[in-house]
């Protein structure tokens, strides 16, 4: 079997993120906080979708918040909305693992867009309860303090997310449910990295869909429409670019709009 | 025919498999309010209406204080899941005169304009357990008030003739609302093993709140 680089590599990302949301726990100042809100080196960063939900409650952002979304905003819009998902998430690094269970692949998928749904009344909930819903609510959230105020019964949410793409949906979570893959799609439109396909090196053997989460994503490209994968689902995780026997799928650039 | 009915049957059971899943998850959503009630929140904390809508749940406060005093709520807490929370009876808050909660907190649940520690007010204390304070049934005891970072103006002591004896004096330690900070110092540090003196919301919501 071929080696994929890019699957190592991201996994390596994924584990290093996991460290460094665990490090205020083992005396370490220079993380505080967690994929919500953090601060890095005195970096201020901040979850757009976080931010989003305050402004929409309170009408008023702080400074440090206004901030430390643009830094975000800025890196996934420039590396690819989904990226966060496919290289940042622990949620996703949770659901990637399960997902290389035997009997996981037999699940079926369902529509990716119910995620923008759920990103819609995710806002509207938020204000009906005075309460930013998906903060509250958020396994990212749960799995980031599990990793420095230790377990808790909260953890709760991850196992109903690992049952649930188990028993019943595959990747339902990440593919259709999460409000934040949600928002980073509608970024990942407009994101100028992207994967791109030379169709001439194509021997349409299949192995690139197996390994995408959201294999819808590559079908216009597939099918010549395209030679950029313009998806906003596309999490630029790079499992394709790696897998690709003929190198026919390689990391490129586009125009954003 | 066949064909389009197992295609609908399929579409029918997908559908079936979401619904199921996300009614689990309006379920947990809604059943989170249920354990709700009032929390000591770390300096600075917005009333909790306007702290509930502003904290993030990030955990920022909790990681730079340097007594661990600030806890995080869990699932166990409803909606409360996530936010910060201090228990008086474990660790207070030691009002640190930098105040890092209140600078680490990136939108505001900890009021930015919050300089002075001791014009913190989370809550305040109460003598709950009059009979069984120490100092109220006539022996020195008087340590919440040595505790208070706030002596002499949040505790002060009162003294008064022990009717009892007829002949010696009592020194009863009286909280003074307005100077009290809410910090629980004294709820730890009372000498009893269920504390005579515990913080309490500053508008307590009923009369009978105290007594649970």
């Amino acid at each position: 079997m071929r080696v994929n680089r890019w699957t190592i590599g991201r996994r390596i990302v994924q584990l290093l993120v996991v460290a460094l949301l665990a490090t205020p726990a083992f005396g370490f100042a220079f993380f505080e906080g967690n994929l919500g809100s953090a601060a890095l080196f005195s970096l201020w960063l901040s979850d757009p979708l976080a931010t989003l939900q305050v402004l929409v409650l309170t009408g008023t952002l702080t400074t440090t918040l206004v901030l430390g979304t643009v830094v975000v905003l800025l890196f996934y819009g420039i590396l690819g909305g989904r990226a966060f998902c496919g290289w940042v998430c622990p949620v996703h690094l949770l659901t990637d693992l399960f997902d290389m269970l035997p009997w996981a692949k037999k699940r079926e998928r369902i529509n990716l867009r119910w995620k923008e749904a759920v990103l819609g009344l995710i806002l509207v909930l938020s204000v009906l309860l005075g309460l930013p819903v998906f903060e509250t609510v958020s396994p990212i959230g749960v799995a980031g303090r599990a990793l420095t105020f230790g377990i808790s019964g909260s953890l709760v949410i991850l196992v109903l997310i690992v049952l649930a793409e188990q028993l019943l949906v595959r990747r339902i979570w990440c593919r259709s449910l999460c409000p934040l893959g949600g928002f980073y799609a509608l970024l990942g439109r407009v994101s100028p990295v992207a994967v791109a396909y030379r169709p001439s090196r194509c021997t349409h053997c299949g192995s690139c869909e197996k390994v995408c989460f959201v294999p819808e994503v590559l079908q216009p490209s597939l099918a010549g429409s395209c030679e950029r994968v313009h998806a906003g689902d596309c999490s630029r995780c790079g499992a394709c670019v790696g897998i690709c026997p003929e190198n026919a799928l390689e990391f490129g650039l586009r125009k954003p709009f | 025919m066949g064909k389009v009915n197992s295609t609908n049957s399929s579409r029918k059971s997908t559908g079936a498999r979401a619904a199921l899943v996300g009614s689990a998850a309006a379920y947990l959503l809604f059943k989170a309010g249920s354990g709700y009630g009032w929390m000591l929140r770390p300096p600075g904390a917005l009333e909790e209406d306007a702290f509930l809508k502003k904290c993030l749940r990030c955990g920022r406060c909790a990681h730079v204080c340097p007594y661990d005093s600030v806890k995080m709520g869990t699932i166990a807490d409803g909606i409360a899941i996530g936010t910060p929370v201090i228990i008086a009876r474990e660790t207070p808050c030691y009002l640190c005169s930098d105040l890092p909660c209140v600078k680490a907190c990136p939108s505001g649940a900890l009021d930015p304009e919050l300089k002075d520690p001791l014009k913190t007010r989370i809550g305040t204390a109460v003598i709950t357990e009059r009979e069984e304070c120490l100092s109220i049934k006539g022996l020195r005891c008087e340590v919440c008030y040595r505790a208070c970072p706030a002596i002499d103006k949040a505790i002060t002591v009162e003294n008064y003739l022990n009717v009892r004896t007829g002949r010696h004096a009592i020194f009863e330690p009286v909280v003074h609302k307005k100077e009290c900070t809410g910090c629980g110092i004294c709820e730890k540090a009372c000498v009893l093993d269920r504390p005579a003196i515990v913080v309490g919301p500053l508008q307590p919501p009923t009369e009978s709140w105290y007594e649970s």
